[in-house]
């Protein structure tokens, strides 16, 4: 087998890094171990939520003031800005518009009724809390509590009242998820049902909030049509995993890629790769019942940090980058990797591999590992994606960056 | 101050305790129990749930292993709910020395246990995950047991008869008249208040903590704590308890308990009993001693570590204190009259012994002390069943049977521990307000996970009962700082098994707790902790000054902090 550019990673940053550079015309294969961030996220884009402790008004100003070393230096704040827009665009056109402005973080409520800090939000996600909340769930669903979120929202500031929406007969087995329901909820005429029982529940308020679980398949639609059949402003909360705003955002992602002609192999980890000098020739991955060995002039590795599979934490404190062997600074031991309060800073959460300006794998001296591989994402090091809230932020910024060094003659900016 | 009448006061809310409260209820005695924390947060909490057969002492303390056999077989009877009869297995490895095995066999026919030789073929049907290479392998009437289940269900057969058992009761002294004591006075920590217990005749059973005790009534009792370590895996390995067959050692027992394994033990004498730190090193040495037997533990997931301290007693004619491995001390246990041994006339402490024997243990002091109050009935704790005992044996998959069976039976709260939601709102219904009480009534956020999902639902169980009632909304905490204290407490246990796909589940976690909810640090929670002070103050709380509450890495001050490797660079 042979492509261009192997893009080993289906989260955030493979899939736009996979996107953009098939955009540019380059053949581009996605080899992926499984489903990425998408699916275990809160649904929206984050750029920078928090530095230094404090929350994040304004996240491309303060990105350009990080320390050196973070993925948001390497790529420039340019590449950062371009990729939100990009990602915008492209949204938009798959049916799942992002509100927002890179300028300005906004807040997305949570099912424990916090308004967490981010900078895109999915429509559904992104109208305004103001007046009476109507915090809204649906009769058997649980994975979202009312009182719970409500006592949040009162926490707030905001004036609360809650309310319950039995479900229509339909087909699942004795409790159901997320999926399942909002699945349920692409179907007119079960909405149609649905939505006279939240307008019942929501009578009186100006705005309802229920969990992100409206329709999976049909994009945004179902909750434009909720809204309007109900007659009030709806809001998404953020829920546990997995996300139904992200698998509505992966769908589209990988409905663009087979669009575009990249070719997808997913469910089968990359293990290795083959070399010459100081360039990857292929990259060896696990097939049903072989190797499958993927010749390549390029590769973006886009894999994750630990979280992700890409960084394997051994117990005597050391950190092994999985597909290519890419060095990876470690610990002492492994009391290091965590700090002993759960919600501290987790050192392995920030851990990752060093590159270039180029996003080139560096050794302790600075100096290029490979040629012609590029990192991506939450692999890189320098930043904890979840305690700075900077995860889609940093794959849109390097993914961009990374495409504009791999296809020169692609519009943007960061290019060679 | 309020004040209470009784006949007898006990000492300690562990199995020990519990069971001669029992012991005192079903003789017709009146008699209060008063713990310091909640019922077995001590010892009996913090062990590896091994239901002994009493082979592991059939060699070298045949006392030992006869009155395990014995009681074995009772609690079978009397508790069979609270006990997973999955049987043992004694492996003899090619490192061990094969001398042991004939000598184990003598130990078990001379001490009363069935023991049976199975070929490895036998051997391997019944634990297909087994090293490769095994010498002999011996099946023995072991067992698992959950000390919760057992400690609930003789605290509520003990009040069925007008006993009474208090929790968050530390006993701070003693009223004393001459060579009597008169009363116990007690600290009622939920309402901040001391009481008066008067009785006329005093029960030690604080097990590890004897000595304290004994101390504030002015009787020294040197106990011994011997430290084990044990190791929480994240799947069982094993379907029935694994045992190396050679001399007590480190990591010589796998026990499957419900979702998990838990691996054991260490034995080493600390200092004090409340010091149950746990080393990075000890894990290792865990883990690798146990993949000798099952090999498949050496690459698996090790969810937790934490420590309890063994009640191990020395009697002051044994000489030293030796080297500091406590395994040459005895098992079993005794009664000390404190009238013959130190002129205290109404006093009694039992110290030593294990889980499996704590129905012995009572019996044998209460038959002590039951002639001194002239109270003549026999002892019937062996005969009477427990509340539960008709449910027959727990099996591992009995509450997914129920599930499957009942429509009604609700919805799962904790996946990993088949906890559902009607379980927590009755638990809540029934006046338990912190995440951590509902953590030991129902074992919800133990799985693999380690509460990933159970927890944010749990709170929200919370706030809808407290919605719905106004009494229960006053006393409901702040559902954020109620997630993070229970967040952190169970961060606590795990600070010194996070590797592999554990640190991978960390991770997660703390994406969703952090990262999707925003829940963030109050930072209350340090400031607790480093003033050693109780947190939240009503009935839920346990108190941060007494270690014992929950499973500690790296703990020694009510802190928790980072421990450097041991042994390593």
């Amino acid at each position: 087998m042979r492509s261009d550019v192997v893009v080993i990673g289906a989260g955030p940053a493979g899939l736009a890094a996979a996107a953009r550079l098939a955009e540019a015309g380059r053949g581009v294969r996605v080899i992926a171990r499984g489903n990425g961030f998408t699916h275990w996220g809160p649904g929206a884009v984050d750029v920078l939520g928090r530095a230094g402790g404090q929350v994040v008004e304004r996240p491309l100003d303060a990105a350009g003031d990080l320390a050196a070393g973070h993925p948001y230096r390497l790529a420039g704040v340019d590449a950062l800005r371009d990729g939100l827009d990009w990602f915008q665009r492209v949204a938009a056109g798959a049916g799942l518009d992002h509100e927002g402005d890179p300028e300005r973080n906004r807040r997305q409520v949570t099912a424990l009724g916090t308004l967490r800090p981010t900078c895109l939000l999915p429509a559904p996600a992104a109208r305004e809390l103001a007046g009476k909340v109507a915090v809204c769930n649906f009769t058997g669903f649980r994975d979202f509590s009312t009182a719970l979120c409500a006592r949040g929202l009162e926490r707030a500031g905001l004036s609360t009242t809650v309310g319950t929406v039995d479900l229509p007969a339909w087909n699942h087995e004795r409790y159901f998820t997320a999926v399942e329901l909002a699945r349920a909820l692409d179907d007119d005429g079960f909405r149609a049902r649905v939505a006279d029982g939240l307008a019942r529940a929501a009578a009186g308020a100006d705005v309802a909030v229920v969990p992100a679980v409206l329709g999976l398949r049909r994009g945004h639609e179902p909750w434009a049509d909720l809204e309007r059949l109900v007659g009030l402003p709806l809001v998404e909360a953020a829920v546990a995993p997995p996300s139904i705003p992200g698998l509505r955002l992966f769908a589209a992602w990988r409905a663009r890629l087979e669009a575009l002609g990249v070719r997808w192999q997913f469910g089968f980890p990359a293990n290795g790769v083959e070399r010459a000098g100081d360039r990857v020739t292929a990259v060896r991955s696990e097939g049903a019942s072989r190797t499958i060995v993927t010749r390549c002039d390029e590769v973006v590795l886009a894999t994750g940090g630990i979280a992700g599979h890409g960084i394997e934490a051994y117990r005597d404190g050391t950190l092994a980058e999985v597909v290519a062997g890419l060095p990876v600074q470690g610990f002492p031991d492994r009391t290091a990797f965590v700090s002993p309060r759960f919600l501290g800073d987790h050192p392995m959460g920030a851990s990752g591999v060093r590159v270039d300006a180029e996003l080139r794998p560096v050794d302790r001296s600075g100096s290029p590992v490979y040629a012609n591989v590029r990192c991506v994402g939450s692999l890189l090091a320098g930043h904890d994606p979840t305690v700075e809230g900077s995860r889609e932020g940093v794959a849109l910024a390097t993914a961009t960056r990374a495409a504009a060094l791999l296809a020169p003659a692609l519009e943007g900016t960061g290019g060679r | 101050m309020t004040s209470l009448d009784t006949q007898v006061v006990v000492v300690g809310g562990g199995v020990t305790g519990v069971a001669v409260l029992r012991d005192l209820a079903l003789r017709g005695v009146s008699a209060i129990l008063v713990e310091r924390s909640d019922f077995g947060t001590g010892t009996s909490g913090r062990w590896h749930g091994l239901l002994h057969s009493g082979a592991r002492y059939a060699v070298r303390d045949q006392e030992s292993a006869r009155e395990c056999i014995q009681e074995n077989t009772v609690l079978r009877r009397i508790a069979p709910h609270t006990i997973e009869d999955i049987g043992g297995m004694f492996v003899l490895l090619p490192t061990d020395d094969p001398a042991y095995a004939p000598q184990f066999v003598a130990g078990c026919a001379q001490s009363g246990i069935a023991v049976e030789e199975l070929t490895g073929a036998e051997a391997r049907r019944r634990e297909p995950l087994l090293a490769d290479r095994i010498e002999a392998a011996y099946a023995v009437p072991d067992g698992g047991i959950d000390s919760w289940s057992l400690l609930r269900s003789m605290v509520a057969d003990a009040e069925a008869r007008d006993c009474l058992a208090l929790q968050r009761h530390p006993v701070v002294g003693f009223e004393r008249d001459g060579d009597r004591l008169t009363a116990v006075r007690v600290h009622d920590k939920v309402a901040g208040e001391d009481r008066l217990i008067g009785c006329q005749w005093v029960v030690n059973a604080a097990g590890a903590w004897a000595g304290q005790v004994g101390e504030l009534a002015g009787v020294p009792i040197h106990m011994i704590a011997g430290k084990g370590v044990m190791v929480v895996m994240a799947s069982r390995y094993v379907r029935g308890v694994v045992n190396a067959c050679r001399k007590p050692a480190d990591g010589d027992i796998i026990v499957p308990q419900h979702e998990v394994a838990i691996l054991g033990t260490t034995s080493v004498q600390v200092p004090d009993p409340d010091d149950i730190s746990v080393g990075p090193a000890e894990v290792d040495r865990m883990v690798d001693m146990c993949a000798e037997m099952v090999p498949s533990i050496g690459s698996g997931r090790v969810l937790r570590a934490f420590a309890g301290s063994r009640p191990l007693y020395k009697p002051p004619s044994a000489g030293g204190d030796g080297d500091g491995d406590t395994r040459e001390v005895s098992r079993t246990f005794t009664v000390l009259d404190h009238a013959t041994r130190d002129g205290l006339a109404n006093m009694f402490s039992i110290v030593g012994g294990k889980l499996t024997t704590c129905r012995q243990m009572a019996e044998h002091l209460v038959d002590q002390l039951a002639p001194r109050m002239g109270v003549t009935t026999p002892c019937t704790t062996a005969a009477e069943l427990l509340p539960g005992a008709d449910h027959g044996h727990h099996e591992l998959a009995g509450p997914l049977a129920r599930i499957e069976a009942d429509v009604a039976y609700g919805e799962l709260v904790c996946e990993c521990e088949l906890v559902t939601r009607g379980q927590v709102r009755t638990a809540i219904a029934a006046g338990l307000t912190e995440l951590e009480d509902l953590r030991r009534a129902l074992r919800l956020g133990y799985g693999p996970c380690q509460a990933a999902f159970c927890a944010w639902r749990a709170a929200g169980a919370l706030c809808e009962h407290a919605s719905a009632d106004a009494d229960a909304e006053a006393r409901l905490p702040d559902p954020q700082a109620a997630l993070e204290r229970f967040l952190e407490e169970r961060w606590r246990g795990q600070l010194g098994a996070v590797w592999g796909d554990q640190a991978r589940q960390a991770l997660l976690n703390q994406s969703i707790y952090r990262g999707i909810f925003d829940l963030e640090a109050t930072g209350e929670y340090d400031e607790a902790a480093a003033a050693g002070r109780q947190r939240q103050p009503g009935p839920a709380r346990g108190d941060p000054t007494q270690r014992a509450g929950a499973e500690l890495v790296g703990e020694s001050e009510g802190r928790p902090r980072p421990r450097p490797a041991e042994g390593t660079a």
